[in-house]
């Protein structure tokens, strides 16, 4: 009996543990066109070394009456154009569950975007 | 006003991570906004005098400057110890009407256009091709700023045309602090603009063959690279096949170049007579460590008419190894050296491009973007085509020998270039390069430096004339390099460049890379003239 509980506990975590490496993923999306917001100096030694890249890890509270809610990109120093080149946003199962748990009030959101680089012509 | 920020720094790296190197001040200048200097022209010309600014405070301090733009050169030859300059956010470009070109011209107008430092080959060719124009050619892909492509010689596979900085027409170079210092350079055999634009930019012209073809692959040394004028040409489509052909038959090739008697022949890729058409583009893959070395892959670009509809060529286009799995079993591999053939192997069908493959697009699409994959390295022989598989087979048993090296070896094809210090001197030089990634020297495995010293003696003790790819790994500091592989012409070089220069200006737009391969030293005796402008 022992045995058995200890088995389906093992089996449970273990379930639990694939189900949360599943829920953590990322999805980067990037346009065929035009070039990136150059980093300077290149301190990063991922797939953004040479961008400029900047990263969003943050809740968002959306009202009861708000359908949806939008993240605008402004221009700052390290995405000038402020166009998008590169997003990269993560899913995770706390961020399925908080929002989840909210009734999608509260938002994780988690995101890296590299900015075009800016045009002066 | 251009703005500069200037970052005070101890260390600055390669895109690729060949350093870290020393640094203390890395400037970072910003165009004035169009909105309150519309004009382009004021524009260029506020940002020369930016640029003056800064060279003047670099020689108030004694002090070195060099520009750069993408990093992408795994050599040192970017770098400079006191200040360096980013170039990248000096990117505008413009075209030309008939009233700028000079009467003797034979360019259209339509094909010439000024692309400041900063531009890369992305933005150059989204530009062009608005105006439905292409490049001529390009590097392997296209995040290289222009004038960082021309300062080290970055090419393709070609056949018939050349390097980047052989569709380069003009050179507009800031050599100094002063009034007087912005030079505007062409081939007096073959110029462009007129003195009305010369003055537009407000630099005094120098038309002069010899001047134009040693500042042409200036290696950063002949001052700030403001801008340049390229020919493009109609925008055009390539269509990109790759095969995996007896390896006799690819090396021939290789030797001979003469596609036409080849026993090799592509569908849809021969002429009237049923005889293989010469490919605008040739190259050779060859893995080292295979068993299999009676095939190899080969890719074979032919140029073709542009026409508005064609296959998308992004889903093969954008295939790439994911970086990180490459470090990770590298790491391994410098602990078990054994495993590095395997390892190769196993990364084959990654590194290769797949056998059959077939895309067609602009030469924009088909040299696409190029991830960031980890750390890296490449070493890179020019050697007269004639000479390749020679070499190659020299160079491989080393690597197998001395090795195993973590990397694959390529062969292109350039058409010889005008320029003095072109690496592509050969009539047709045939670019033998081993590509990989970077790796520490351990007790077990020959360290890169070392690797590069032997791939240098192997071809000197084989009597096989070579150059060396300026922005690529290499023993630089190897005895009477350069002068080895060019003769007079490196002389003649820094004689051109002792001409233009101030001695303080030589100093302050020489580095380290300069000093190791003895092309900083200033040549005394020169000719009355020598660099007067002819036209």
């Amino acid at each position: 009996m022992k045995l058995s509980r200890v088995f389906l506990l093992a089996l449970s975590c273990f379930i639990f543990s694939i189900l949360l490496l599943q829920s953590c993923y990322s999805v980067r999306i990037r346009s065929e066109q035009g070039a990136y917001e150059p980093a300077v100096p290149l301190t990063r030694d991922d797939y953004y070394r040479p961008m400029a890249l900047i990263e969003l890890d943050t809740v968002i509270t959306i009202g009861a009456t708000s359908k949806d809610f939008t993240l605008l990109i402004k221009k700052s120093e390290l995405c000038p154009s402020a166009k998008l080149h590169t997003i990269e946003y993560r899913n995770t199962l706390g961020s399925v569950l908080l929002s989840a748990i909210t009734l999608g009030r509260k938002r994780k959101v988690k995101i890296k975007y590299v900015c075009m680089k800016e045009d002066p012509n | 006003m251009a703005r500069t920020t200037k970052l005070t720094l101890k260390k600055w790296d390669t895109l690729h991570s060949n350093g870290p190197f020393p640094l203390k001040i890395l400037y970072k200048t910003k165009l004035e906004g169009s909105g309150t200097m519309p004009s382009k022209l004021d524009r260029y010309n506020d940002a020369a005098n930016e640029i003056q600014r800064l060279i003047k405070e670099t020689h108030n301090q004694n002090e070195g400057f060099r520009a750069y733009g993408s990093a992408w050169s795994m050599s040192n030859i970017a770098h400079q110890k006191d200040r360096m300059h980013f170039n990248s956010h000096m990117n505008l470009r413009s075209n030309f009407k008939d009233q700028d070109l000079h009467a003797l011209s034979s360019y259209r107008a339509d094909n010439i256009f000024l692309l400041q430092c900063g531009n890369t080959i992305k933005e150059i060719s989204e530009f062009l091709e608005e105006h439905g124009k292409s490049l001529k050619t390009t590097g392997a892909s296209n995040g290289q700023t222009i004038a960082g492509c021309i300062s080290t010689g970055v090419h393709g596979s070609a056949l018939g045309i050349g390097s980047v900085q052989d569709y380069v027409v003009g050179i507009n170079l800031i050599i100094g602090p002063n009034p007087g210092d912005i030079v505007y350079l062409e081939r007096h055999t073959k110029p462009a603009l007129n003195d009305v634009f010369v003055q537009k930019i407000k630099a005094r012209v120098i038309r002069n063959d010899g001047l134009f073809n040693a500042a042409l692959v200036g290696l950063g040394a002949f001052g700030f690279i403001h801008g340049v004028v390229i020919e493009a040409q109609n925008l055009f489509l390539l269509k990109r096949y790759v095969k995996k052909i007896d390896a006799t038959v690819a090396l021939q090739l290789a030797e001979t170049l003469d596609f036409k008697n080849s026993t090799f022949k592509i569908n849809g890729e021969t002429d009237s007579d049923g005889n293989a058409k010469t490919p605008y583009h040739y190259k050779v893959f060859i893995n080292q460590y295979s068993k299999d070395d009676n095939n190899y892959v080969v890719e074979c670009i032919y140029k073709k008419p542009y026409v508005q509809s064609y296959p998308d060529p992004f889903p093969i286009i954008k295939e790439s190894l994911y970086g990180d799995l490459i470090n990770l079993i590298i790491r391994i591999s410098e602990k078990f050296p054994k495993a590095i053939p395997a390892f190769v192997k196993s990364l084959e069908k990654s590194i290769l491009p797949k056998v059959n493959e077939e895309t067609t697009g602009t030469l924009a699409e088909t040299f696409w973007d190029a991830p960031y994959q980890g750390p890296a390295f490449a070493c890179s022989f020019g050697v007269n085509h004639k000479d390749s598989v020679k070499a190659l087979k020299l160079l491989a048993d080393l690597t197998k020998s001395k090795g195993p090296i973590p990397g694959i070896f390529a062969m292109r094809f350039i058409k010889q270039s005008q320029a003095t210090l072109s690496f592509a001197k050969f009539p047709v030089t045939c670019m033998i390069e081993i590509d990989g990634v970077l790796w520490k020297k351990s007790k077990k495995l020959i360290g890169l430096k070392e690797f590069s010293t032997l791939m240098i003696k192997e071809l000197k003790e084989n009597d096989i004339p070579f150059t060396i790819h300026w922005g690529k790994n290499a023993d630089w500091g190897f005895p009477n390099l350069v002068e080895h592989m060019y003769g007079d012409q490196a002389k003649i070089w820094k004689t051109y460049r002792s001409a233009l220069l101030s001695k303080e200006m030589q100093k302050l737009f020489s580095n380290g890379f300069l000093k190791t391969t003895k092309l900083s030293s200033e040549e005394n005796e020169i000719p009355e003239d020598f660099i007067a402008s002819l036209a």
